[in-house]
């Protein structure tokens, strides 16, 4: 049995959280006004409204903050009623506003008010624009040092393990969600977006969030150094399914990605690991090399 | 004399600050700007990493004092503690080597849902004997003292039994923790509750008071919302005149959270600030 403070607390949790006004409804009209005094300019639920609407508009402000492209494509009312369906669903539960959004992907995938013909351009932005929030304030860990490098035989190759920036969030896209979100940062005109297939990847560098597009063949590649497959049977996996030519001109490829990653910070570590781990990342399947 | 009733509870003046912002950020690490010291949402730096944490230790590293200043604690709430948070805040402390953490005599969150707003409580024996005992954890374990501060409030309770200032007051005595007056706070409540400022300032316990609030506001004719988004007002710098005659020099901060100002003209209101605790504290002097 809760407390009187437990209770007043509970009851009015509820109410700060209605989206119509106190008034509106009755019952919860005559509850506010045992507990709530009101006085000569405000009733007790009126009181009780201005607590309410400052919970919309504090709430509705930081995901449209987190959410731009969002709001953009769908329009401001649209918006607000996705993120009202959101907030009615998963209420707030962290003490910080940046968790504000921590089951907004999941919610947006079984959410049925997006355009029809949209859906999966909404709910692919969303997931794109919440990897944000991690990567923005995620721990910076020790960059990758040259030397590591440079005592690396071709033989310790086949079983290095390449360790990626733990803030590298990696995309395969239907649309090129990323400009619509930057449109909208810039308070320009949304692009035209139709289907066109992207490999995305998102990470921070010198405290600012970058994009790069990359080839498909690099994003698998970069999947299975994620697992934490070696870096050579990591290219075997790729060159899988690849022409005699292709895989001929992959090795020089793979050099190419590997130093525009490593200088842009996306590599941070070079790890010997045993054999048995190396078998184990590529997921018991045994890579000859 | 114990540490309890020392005035400010033993601990330092620090003049006059203000609230480190991410907009006056780059202002300040490349201009160095002389501030008496400044204050910090603690929630804004319990992050992992990223653009406020490197901002932080450059602070820190410029030798600017920083005080802590939360609004997520929960101490007036029915649900446990937060240990976690109260985990984080700590590593904060140790970081920024605050000597004092404050936050609000409210409740923020309830039956598992954070509603991110500084609810005020009821004023009964049965809430004062709740906050006393969480802010006396609290200061356990944080091992840095816990100031709590009056909050604005847009209403009040059928079952409150005391005043405000008599619940905090109550508060803090049986916590034996500070008090954070926030000044405009007084004003914008007796505005939307009808009650003399001058009251307030006169009856809370004067060595308990550690650090001063000053702020601005939004005056909708019907009620005042505690917005921060203005210049301090005439009669909340006579409020704060009166609070510096009876407390004696307290450091005191400016908070501006919405419509932020250039820095030098947050840096005036500053002053302002300055100039009447020298008038005063030359008048007590004389």
């Amino acid at each position: 049995m809760p407390g009187p403070l437990e209770a007043l607390q509970e009851m009015l949790g509820e109410a700060f959280r209605r989206e119509a006004p106190v008034a509106e409804d009755p019952g919860l009209a005559a509850r506010c006004a045992e507990h709530v005094k009101g006085n000569d300019r405000l009733t007790p639920a009126e009181q009780v409204d201005l607590y309410r609407r400052q919970f919309w508009m504090r709430h509705l402000g930081s995901l449209e903050e987190d959410y731009p492209g969002l709001r953009a494509l769908l329009g401001a009312a649209a918006f607000e009623a996705f993120c009202r369906a959101y907030l009615q669903a998963h209420p707030p539960a962290s003490f910080t506003l940046r968790d504000l959004g921590d089951d907004i992907v999941t919610f947006a995938e079984g959410h049925a008010g997006f355009p029809e013909g949209q859906e999966a351009l909404c709910r692919e932005l969303v997931r794109y624009e919440h990897a944000f929030i991690d990567v923005l304030d995620g721990a910076e860990p020790p960059p990758l040092d040259p030397a590591r490098l440079a005592v690396m035989t071709e033989e310790d190759w086949g079983t290095a393990r390449v360790v990626l920036h733990p803030l590298l969030r990696r995309f395969r896209l239907a649309y090129p969600v990323h400009e619509i979100r930057d449109a909208a940062r810039a308070g320009s005109a949304l692009p035209e977006v139709t289907l066109k297939a992207v490999c995305l990847l998102l990470f921070r560098r010198d405290l600012t969030m970058r994009w790069m597009e990359v080839d498909p063949l690099a994003l698998t590649l970069l999947d299975a150094l994620a697992r934490g497959v070696p870096l050579l049977p990591a290219c075997e996996l790729c060159a899988a399914g690849l022409s005699e030519e292709e895989t001929a001109q992959l090795g020089e490829r793979v050099q190419g990605w590997f130093a525009h990653w490593a200088s842009s910070g996306l590599i941070v570590n070079v790890a010997h690991i045993a054999p048995q781990d190396a078998v184990e990342a590529l997921g018991g399947e045994v890579v000859p090399h | 004399m114990s540490p309890s009733e020392k005035p400010r509870l033993g601990l330092p003046d620090l003049g006059v600050g203000v609230g480190l912002r991410r907009k006056h950020h780059e202002h300040i690490l490349t201009n160095r700007p002389a501030v008496d010291w400044f204050e910090i949402i603690s929630e804004n730096y319990m992050v992992p990493g990223g653009r406020p944490m490197v901002t932080l230790d450059r602070v820190l590293g410029l030798d600017y004092r920083l005080i802590q200043h939360g609004v997520s604690l929960c101490i007036g709430g029915s649900e446990p503690l937060d240990r976690d948070y109260l985990r984080r805040l700590k590593e904060l402390v140790r970081r920024t080597r605050t000597p004092w953490v404050s936050d609000h005599l409210c409740w923020t969150r309830a039956h598992g849902v954070d509603l991110h707003d500084l609810l005020p409580l009821p004023y009964t024996e049965e809430a004062l004997r709740h906050v006393a005992g969480r802010a006396r954890m609290v200061q356990d374990t944080l091992e840095v003292p816990l100031l709590l501060e009056n909050v604005s409030s847009y209403l009040t309770y059928t079952a409150s039994t005391m005043t405000e200032w008599e619940f905090l007051s109550g508060v803090v005595e049986e916590a034996d923790c500070g008090l954070l007056l926030d000044v405009n706070n007084i004003y914008v409540s007796g505005y939307n509750h009808g009650f003399d400022g001058a009251t307030y300032v006169d009856a809370i316990p004067a060595h308990r008071v550690v650090q001063i609030h000053l702020a601005g506001h939004t005056n909708y004719g019907k009620y005042i919302i505690d917005t921060h988004s203005d210049p301090v007002i005439e009669p909340v710098w006579e409020l704060y005149r009166r609070a510096c005659a009876r407390l004696g020099p307290v450091s005191t901060l400016i908070e501006w959270d919405e419509d932020i100002p250039s820095f030098e003209a947050l840096l005036a209101e500053a002053d302002k600030a300055r100039a009447i605790r020298d008038e005063v504290e030359r008048a007590r002097a004389a």
